[in-house]
């Protein structure tokens, strides 16, 4: 009979390497969602796990953005894709779409993550955005994120967002804002892996 | 309202400065809505006129229905320039 700690040695194998809570943040009519503690180089990949974003403000956008040790604002340079599947819950749409509202060449703006969002009560985003080796002095630092959206118009989405920051310095904090009105409610889990 | 940051777990709230920021951004977010609501009519109506290009195949002669439907799709964007327009727009029945 396998045991508890073989079950979790294997899943921890699965995955690529076990993963560790390091914070967990819920939102509560928040206009920023910043995680500044517990990015640092003890881990060389971090997870930040979306559990039912849910904006105030239908049709919104959620966004991110980074700072780097010893500089200031959220605004480093970002080059990105973005593309998404559309399915309706009419059963319409069945599209794939290139974003270009959400890509950056080179660019400082909030990079989003999820468009469309909507605020009935039973709407949000669930998914995950990944930030590899943010404190490598070597190399530029690569993040995706996939996100699960209930758009406003009842649709499907299924977001796919992937980029470099594009500095060698180390990333320590992120930032999560709505396009407008608050992130009413939700939770963001910050895992480090091992 | 006050608007307020969560800084790991703890709220703080806008300066002054940080309150005229976003609602400078929230205006701009506003003002975009044209342009986002367009990109979705397009992507819709690029989905219909390449479910029906096979109607355009050298062995194949379309119908006037057909053509019309092609053409109107095309032709959908024409004059729509505020976000109602765009919300009721009529979009052309496909011919059986």
């Amino acid at each position: 009979m396998a045991t508890y700690k073989s079950i979790a040695y294997d899943q921890a194998l699965s995955a690529g390497g076990s993963q560790v809570l390091l914070s967990e943040t819920t939102a509560s009519g928040d206009s920023t969602i910043s995680i500044t503690s517990g990015i640092d180089s003890t881990y060389k990949e971090y997870i930040f796990r979306f559990i039912n974003l849910h904006p105030s403000a239908n049709d919104s956008t959620i966004s991110w953005q980074a700072n780097a040790s010893g500089e200031s604002g959220y605004n480093e340079t970002i080059t990105s894709t973005s593309f998404r599947a559309t399915h309706y819950e009419s059963g319409s749409g069945g599209e794939l779409a290139y974003l270009t509202a959400s890509d950056q060449a080179e660019g400082t703006a909030v990079q989003t993550l999820s468009d469309s969002i909507g605020s009935d009560n039973d709407q949000s985003i669930c998914g995950e955005l990944t930030l590899y080796d943010p404190s490598s002095t070597t190399f530029v630092k690569h993040w995706a994120a996939r996100i699960s959206v209930t758009t406003h118009s009842d649709a499907m989405n299924d977001r796919h967002t992937a980029g470099y920051i594009n500095t060698t310095g180390a990333i320590t904090e992120i930032q999560f804002t709505p396009s407008s009105g608050t992130i009413d409610a939700g939770t963001i889990k910050l895992y480090g892996v091992l | 309202m006050p608007r307020y940051h969560n800084i790991n777990g703890v709220r703080v709230q806008f300066t002054a400065e940080e309150e005229t920021a976003r609602d400078a951004e929230e205006k701009a977010w506003a003002d975009g809505q044209l342009d986002r609501d367009l990109f979705e009519l397009r992507n819709k109506r690029n989905r219909l006129l390449t479910e029906t290009d096979w109607w355009g195949a050298s062995d194949n002669t379309m119908t006037a229905d057909q053509t019309k439907y092609r053409k109107d799709l095309r032709d959908l964007t024409n004059g729509l320039d505020t976000v109602d327009k765009v919300k009721n727009v009529t979009w052309p029945t496909k011919p059986s």
